[in-house]
């Protein structure tokens, strides 16, 4: 095989499936950074987004109108959790609120398998994406382009409102230390309500957007989850720019673990969760609590 | 005081003697439920001594379940080894591991003390799922379980569920009993004042690190001998046995349980296997309703059912006290 002319196309890989984890943790690192959450909802919360999408595709026939209503209806269940469940048992402790997000994966999962069966769906993609680009001697799917592109501009909004609003800052000001927060004046309950909203709609659409890419099936949020879990860690709690190195790392990992070492693939990206959890407990580019 | 100690005596005495006549009393299939619900009370209860007393949160215990699962297994395929060696190889394979991996894990506590503690999870769980000409990957291997060889008295054939039944008893009760013990010993109590305030424990003199790590290699151990045992009557192993949905039930288990609790665990365990046993059998979307019960508990009992039994209790108590007076 020779392996330098499908570098490009294997960087690629990596990249594409390395950017759509980054899109489901931004939102869970800035959850479990700033209320301590380890959310196991959060991979069902990526399910519903593919299955609210098939069904207002189903309904509408349009792409982009689902690419738009199902994250903003799995934020309100996101809303919904947070505000029934999760506020109630903050006070018990991280186990507590783990257990509580284990309980509602469950539902989520078995309500899907009622609602629309355990039968994996095909998810049709518009015309304009269906195709596929030529590049680097070869051609690759638009379709993954396009998760790029997505992935990309919400890194970019993500990071300019984190760090360029006023909002943003209060919300990262929360993370360090939101006791000190909470005795400026701000509403820290609320503050958390709309972070587990707007993480849920990040999940939503990386949903809408993972569905066609990879298999939509009640099972896929807990297929996602331990390499989301990876690259939260990895990346750092609470840190976007750690989220994203991770996330490309992990995609990259297994793209070209893949390639050439299929059996220490699945190894090595735990061997380094490891290594880096020993040498620096705080993450890539988390920072020091 | 002493009143009360009696009353537990006898609670539990009466407890192991209906355990003891159990097989006589309900129909096999009732029996292996039973079985299971014994190996794994060992396993949440030694579980609990890392978590509830020692305040260490582990997210990858079933990676000591595991190794003693495939230890167990693996010894009787290649070395023909008779049932007790075999789970007693898996509670030291297991302990052997948990040095290796303990050395770094107890250096930290807290959220980083979970999070690394599954990642070894999880790097021992690959090794079971690639190395498939050791451990047959995802098919796991099959293996029946040995005859238990006694020197100067002979092997007793333990195929008949009645057999093997009063060998995970006497193992189980014997560990469980021993970890009670433990809990008592100087050692387990420093590790009480560890979790308290690791900090304040050390400035007194004592050796955090060393003793965070004894208690880390004594609940590995009993996980160890917990999934020797598991696989041995299971009379098979795969990586379900060591992956990360074991660790988070165990967690649940405990939690469901209660804590803080010694013997919450147990009520756990109890509660949960008859529980999925009975609403797998009724209804498809026991799933559901699992999720729902998890939910409720942490909701309206964050003590678990033994914390809620035990309130109950002393209610109860209370209210006589008073009448008496």
């Amino acid at each position: 095989m020779d392996y330098i002319s499908i570098l490009p196309i294997q960087i690629l890989h990596g990249l594409v499936y390395g950017m759509l984890l980054f899109l489901l943790a931004s939102g869970l690192t800035l959850i479990f950074g700033m209320m301590g959450v380890l959310n196991f909802a959060h991979g069902a919360l990526y399910m519903i987004g593919a299955y609210f999408s098939f069904s207002v595709l189903l309904w509408t026939g349009q792409f982009w109108l689902s690419l738009i209503i199902a994250p903003v209806l799995v934020a309100l269940v996101g809303l919904l959790i947070e505000r029934v469940f999760l506020r109630k048992v903050h006070v018990y402790g991280h186990v507590a609120e783990l257990l509580v997000t284990f309980g509602i994966a469950f539902i989520l999962e078995d309500v899907v398998m009622i609602l629309w069966g355990s039968e994996p769906l095909k998810i049709e993609i518009p015309a304009i994406l269906a195709g596929s680009l030529s590049m680097f001697g070869d051609t690759y799917p638009t379709y993954r382009l396009f998760i790029l592109v997505v992935s990309l501009l919400v890194f970019v909004f993500l990071s300019l409102i984190l760090t360029k609003t006023r909002a943003g800052i209060i919300v990262r000001a929360a993370v360090d230390n939101k006791e000190m927060v909470g005795a400026l004046g701000f509403n820290v309950p609320l503050i958390f309500l709309l972070l587990f909203g707007v993480g849920a709609w990040l999940a939503g659409l990386a949903g809408v957007i993972g569905g066609p890419y990879l298999m939509t099936h009640p099972g896929m949020g807990a297929v996602i989850l331990v390499d989301l879990f990876v690259v939260v860690v990895l990346g750092g709690l609470g840190s976007i720019r750690g989220a994203l190195l991770a996330a490309i790392l992990i995609g990259e990992i297994q793209s070209f673990g893949v390639l050439f070492l299929p059996q220490f693939a699945l190894f090595f990206q735990y061997l380094l969760l490891a290594a880096v959890l020993i040498l620096k407990p705080e993450g890539l580019l988390g920072e020091k609590t | 005081m002493t009143h009360y100690r009696i009353w537990n005596w006898l609670f539990l005495i009466s407890f192991l003697a209906l355990l003891a006549f159990l097989p006589g009393l309900i129909p096999e299939f009732s029996l292996n439920v039973v079985i299971t619900m014994l190996i794994y009370s060992l396993f949440a209860i030694a579980f609990n001594i890392l978590f509830g007393q020692a305040g260490l949160l582990s997210f990858g215990h079933a990676a000591y379940f595991g190794t003693g699962a495939y230890t167990s297994i693996l010894v009787y395929k290649h070395f023909g080894l008779s049932l007790f060696p075999g789970i007693l190889a898996g509670g030291v394979f297991s302990v052997l591991l948990g040095v290796i991996f303990g050395v770094f894990v107890v250096r930290l506590s807290g959220m980083p003390f979970a999070l690394l503690s599954l990642a070894f999870n999880m790097l021992i769980y690959a090794v079971a799922e690639k190395w498939r000409t050791f451990t047959g990957g995802e098919d796991g291997i099959a293996m029946q379980r040995p005859d238990l060889f006694i020197p100067g008295f002979g092997s007793i054939d333990m195929f008949p569920t009645v057999n093997f039944y009063y060998f995970v008893l006497i193992i189980v009760v014997l560990c469980i009993a021993y970890c009670w013990w433990f809990t008592k010993t100087p050692l387990g109590r420093i590790n009480v004042c560890i979790r308290e305030n690791e900090e304040r424990a050390g400035f007194v003199g004592y050796n955090t690190y060393t003793t965070k790590l004894l208690v880390y290699l004594v609940c590995a151990f009993f996980c160890g001998v917990a999934g020797a045992l598991a696989s041995s009557f299971d009379e098979f192993v795969s990586t379900s046995m060591i992956n990360m949905v074991k660790s988070g039930d165990i967690l649940i288990t405990t939690f469901v349980g209660g804590l803080g609790i010694f013997w919450g665990p147990i009520a756990g365990v109890c509660f949960l296997t008859y529980l999925n046993d009975t609403l797998s059998s009724f209804t498809k979307h026991w799933v559901l309703i699992q999720g729902a019960i998890f939910i409720a508990v942490v909701m309206y009992a964050p003590d678990g059912i033994s914390g809620l039994l035990l309130r109950i209790k002393n209610r109860l108590f209370d209210r006589f006290k008073i009448e008496k007076g």
